[in-house]
């Protein structure tokens, strides 16, 4: 008999537990599963490097929590990784050189700056004709508060020279093979920005090894690739720097391209800034609704400009109407938008969202092809069912 | 989705419940009340969980295989040294595009015999090109209760 009550009393709290789990998980379809300990049901573009999606679903709260952000590397993580044995040197067009221990770094002052950091091939797997790269799908984005010491402050340190045009990261990932490293650079002028940080904490909390601990620079509103993950070194140029990551990848062409068309690296400059977007976290594309109230919702941003509007249409773009924008805000961070859409008649809908930035910037219909697919930004769209 | 799913499981569940859970049924009113309340929360249960053991055991490895073909052997060599096989997988290129990424990744060390060159490309290209499916990705494992610890 106490075993009887013992196995409900068993079955109610398992029921309980499993009843916790996310209710998106229940909606997985049957697919294969990977276990990334600390990550939280991702999509697995690749294991090996890590790079992980975020669902689309995930884009209902306005910080990310670090275990559904997405994961972008471009080499293997460090391998070995000790805090109290790693140092950040500044050097280059300095006046003095210096070299910063963990805790040295922690002295400075910490700032904080909430930033949704968005991979520049986020949507790469959309674009028509495809191109190579990893498949990102909608999910290569997110927002979370990041703190540390801002890096001018390290850089004022060591005394940047007249000469210094540009700031350069070298992070500790390792390179395989004859691959150039992960080196890439970012004008002066962005680096002495106030909201530029060498990051060493997440949503409060200290970085996790995907995401670059001990730290990663943060450029707000830039590109993902501009705040290099497990930062080591910090090297001011006369000018911007040369190898593969910033001479040939991430950049766009200087005027638009046919799709398919090859572009002239000569014709070409460096991705900085993201483009506005929205993007819709629910209905989910392929779902059905019932007739009636339907709650359109989702996030949008706009690199280092504002969003000022997001409009949703539910006739495939023929009319369009204001969502709300969420209150949470910060200048480098997505805002949360939602719409209540009265679905009348039974029947498959086209659903679509639309963003506008300080800028007078608009998401487009179609996005601008390029050769790598950066930035794409097409108006999003799912399909929804209401029968 | 999930609604078929349920309903699919719990039926399922239902018709293991007596034998497996739990013994013959008595006539004392308080089990047939604790009985039919313990089918209830096992269903439901079952309903839930056993969509994720289907997960668990279709659960793949950690590395995928490229597709078989006279040089399948030589390009998981040549190129899952450095990178697994999904980054493969998931492209869909025409022939001149992996022309460009063949001859890119030799550039960066992946090890190709002059003679395997021309072969590696039309493997690739006629295994990942423009008109194949899009590949489905896998996910990784849920953390229980995620959704809760979502401040971090």
């Amino acid at each position: 008999m106490n075993s009887r009550r013992d196995f409900l009393r068993q079955m109610s709290a398992t029921a309980l537990a499993i009843g916790a789990v996310p209710p998106l998980l229940r909606a997985l379809p049957q697919e294969q599963i990977i276990d990334i300990p600390g990550e939280d049901g991702l999509i697995v573009r690749s294991f090996r490097f890590v790079d992980l999606e975020s669902p689309v679903q995930y884009f209902d709260t306005w910080l990310t929590p670090v275990p559904r952000f997405f994961v972008r590397n471009h080499m293997h993580e460090p391998s070995e990784l000790d805090a109290s044995d790693w140092r950040l040197t500044v050097g280059g067009e300095v006046e003095k050189p210096v070299t910063l221990s963990l805790a040295e770094l922690s002295k400075l002052e910490t700032h904080s700056v909430v930033n949704t950091l968005e991979c520049a091939g986020n949507g790469r797997g959309l674009q028509r004709p495809q191109v190579p790269g990893v498949q990102w799908g909608k999910g290569a984005v997110g927002t979370a508060r990041f703190s540390g010491p801002r890096l001018r402050d390290v850089l004022q340190r060591a005394g940047v020279k007249t000469t210094g045009k540009h700031v350069m990261f070298r992070g500790l990932d390792e390179v395989p093979g004859k691959v150039p490293p992960f080196i890439r650079s970012i004008p002066i002028e962005k680096a002495l920005d106030g909201d530029t940080l060498i990051a060493t904490q997440m949503n409060g909390s200290p970085l996790t090894k995907h995401h670059g601990f001990p730290a990663r620079a943060l450029v707000p509103g830039w590109i993902g690739a501009a705040s290099c993950k497990w930062l080591t070194e910090v090297k001011v140029l006369e000018a911007e720097f040369v190898g593969n990551f910033m001479s040939s990848g991430y950049r766009l062409p200087n005027q638009p391209v046919k799709p398919g068309e090859a572009v002239k690296p000569e014709d070409t400059h460096p991705v900085t800034a993201l483009s506005v977007k929205s993007v819709i976290a629910g209905p989910f594309d392929g779902s059905n609704a019932k007739a009636g109230r339907v709650i359109v919702h989702g996030a949008a941003w706009a690199g280092e400009a504002d969003i000022v509007k997001v409009e949703v249409s539910t006739d495939a773009g023929a009319s369009w109407s204001p969502a709300k924008l969420g209150r949470e805000r910060a200048h480098y961070a997505w805002r949360l938008w939602s719409f209540d859409w009265k679905a009348g008649k039974g029947g498959d809908y086209v659903v679509q969202s639309r963003a506008t930035d300080s800028q007078g910037r608009t998401q487009p219909a179609s996005a601008v092809w390029n050769p790598s697919g950066y930035l794409y930004n097409a108006v999003d769209q799912v399909k929804v069912h209401v029968g | 989705m999930w609604d078929k799913s349920e309903t699919r499981f719990s039926s399922d569940a239902g018709q293991q419940v007596p034998d497996r859970a739990f013994g013959p049924v008595r006539n004392d009113r308080f089990y047939k009340i604790s009985w039919l309340w313990a089918v209830g929360v096992l269903v439901w249960t079952l309903g839930i969980t056993l969509p994720f053991s289907m997960h668990a055991q279709k659960s793949e490895s950690l590395t995928a295989e490229l597709p078989a073909g006279p040089m399948q052997a030589k390009a998981t060599t040549a190129c899952t040294e450095c990178h697994e096989a999904r980054i493969i997988l998931q492209q869909r290129l025409s022939k001149a595009a992996w022309t460009k990424e063949v001859d890119k990744m030799i550039k960066w060390g992946a090890v190709v015999d002059a003679a395997d060159r021309d072969g590696l490309i039309d493997y690739l290209s006629t295994n990942f090109s423009a008109d194949k499916p899009a590949y489905e990705p896998p996910r990784s494992a849920p953390i229980k209760g995620g959704e809760r610890n979502s401040s971090k």
